[in-house]
């Protein structure tokens, strides 16, 4: 049987982590290919909706990541992504979507080391919780 | 003109949705100098059997959810029977309160007995999961609402059953209908299938309440707090749906200080409900601490239940059925 290969939707911000990440390629940082980026401006702009429709064509795992807090190139960007990420991660989870498959990260433009291993850590958690299915073929786990 | 023929049933629900077509009051009878009600068990008493001799129907108003085998060949047998099939109420249009079900899903300790033929109560067989009545067969309108406003559906009544034949009804119902349903109705054309007979903004558009700033510093159940008159109530940290769902009750629940649920589904623009409820409460959170904002998150309840509590069957982006699972019937035995 072949290995499960997890696909995994990263938001990267332009202007620390997708550097981050180009710098990751640069440098030949070895990173699994399990990754989809998408270049956004800011990872304040990532609205729940973009993390929930990832989930619901497919995705396996989404990571959203931004500058360091303080760092971000519009003030407070990603403070706006940390005051979200709360209460999705909890609807994601009530709705069957595992914690783990969903996180918010800090990555420096300078971090490229730390993008690849974030990534591929990543890629392994979201492996050994197997594909995401949180529509029909599992029951809901809900609340009450 | 010959007189139009309706039909009038409800599947799992609650018949809150047969109650509103009673209470147009005297309208309902000019409505049956127009048209016959057919088949309605609800209030006529009518039987399956029936249907069949009565040849087939003009307008059929389904309502209610998909939820056992029973209420999937009911639907079937309409459809087949009737020329236009409007899901009529939150149930039949997206699932309903009784999708809800779907989050407690039926286990071995909590099955109902299914029982032999032969004993006197026998209960139909569950689906796999709550169905609208759109993954089961074609829809042609949606009336949303729970139940749906007294106004709308007999506007969605009027614009169905009279075609463009009367003009003094066209312009009631023209006037309580989104612009591009009224047009084609008063133009007499069909309008297109499809169309939801409700508004397109967000309820928030024709709520009354003054929105200023908003800071959240705590959620509160609907019991913990009286809220301020005239004020938004989601400023006052209740959770209102307004701003995600779709308007056309004309802010009734929110003029007299009850959170709107969200029974006319998600307003046009928005792309799951859940989602978007989860960024407008979040943003307004006031705090840019992690461990603060993890706190009050942690006061929120059964968000799943409240962000989708009428429409968890069709706009909940993570349980949108395939369509492998709504062609088949249960074989649960």
């Amino acid at each position: 049987m072949t290995r499960f290969e997890p696909k995994i939707i990263a938001f990267l911000c332009n202007w620390c982590s997708y550097v981050a990440a180009d710098a990751a390629g640069v440098s030949r940082f070895v990173q699994k290919p399990n990754v989809r980026v998408i270049r956004v401006f800011c990872s304040g702009m990532v609205d729940p909706s973009y993390v929930i429709k990832a989930f619901a064509s497919g995705a396996d795992g989404v990571l959203v990541a931004g500058c360091h807090p303080g760092d971000c190139h519009y003030l407070a960007g990603n403070i706006k992504a940390l005051r979200r990420s709360f209460l999705l991660r909890k609807l994601l989870s009530e709705l069957g979507v595992e914690e783990k498959r969903f996180r918010l990260e800090w990555i420096a433009a300078s971090e490229s080391p730390l993008y690849a291993k974030l990534m591929n850590e990543m890629i392994e958690d979201v492996r050994n919780l197997g594909p995401c299915m949180p529509s029909s073929q599992k029951p809901l786990k809900g609340v009450a | 003109m010959p007189k139009k023929k309706l039909a009038v049933y409800t599947a799992t629900g609650c018949a809150a949705c047969e109650n509103t077509i009673l209470d147009i009051h005297y309208d309902l009878g000019s409505l049956t100098r127009s048209a016959d009600i057919v088949f309605w068990p609800y209030v006529l008493g009518s039987q399956w059997d029936g249907l069949n001799e009565q040849g087939p129907v003009d307008v059929c108003f389904f309502a209610g959810a998909i939820r056992t085998e029973a209420d999937r060949i009911a639907a079937v047998r309409l459809r087949s029977n009737s020329k236009l099939m409007v899901a009529c109420g939150a149930c039949a249009a997206f699932g309903g309160l009784p999708s809800l079900t779907d989050l407690h899903p039926e286990t071995p300790e909590n099955r109902p007995e299914h029982l032999d033929e032969g004993n006197e109560f026998l209960l139909p067989k569950l689906e796999s999961r709550v169905f609208a009545l759109e993954h089961i067969v074609d829809v042609d309108y949606f009336v949303p609402g729970c139940p749906p406003t007294r106004d709308f559906l007999w506007a969605a009544i009027q614009s169905l059953v009279y075609m463009g034949d009367s003009p003094t009804r066209i312009s009631f119902t023209a006037s309580r209908l989104p612009m591009a349903l009224a047009e084609s109705i008063t133009s007499g054309i069909v309008p297109p299938r499809g169309s939801v007979f409700a508004g397109e903004k967000a309820v928030c558009a024709s709520c009354s309440r003054i929105k200023e700033e908003k800071k959240f510093r705590g959620f509160y159940r609907p019991y913990e707090i009286d809220p301020d008159s005239g004020r938004c109530l989601l400023e006052q940290g209740i959770l209102c749906q307004g701003l995600a769902t779709r308007e056309g009750c004309g802010g009734l629940c929110t003029a007299v200080g009850a959170a709107c649920r969200g029974c006319f589904g998600k307003a046009e623009a928005v792309f799951d409900p859940g989602a978007k409820m989860v960024s407008a409460v979040s943003s307004t959170f006031d705090s840019t601490e992690a461990s603060e904002i993890e706190g009050l998150t942690k006061t929120f309840v059964d968000l799943a239940g409240t962000f989708y509590r009428y429409t968890l069957a069709t706009q909940c982006a993570l349980r949108t059925p395939n369509a492998e699972e709504a062609k088949h019937a249960p074989d649960n035995s």
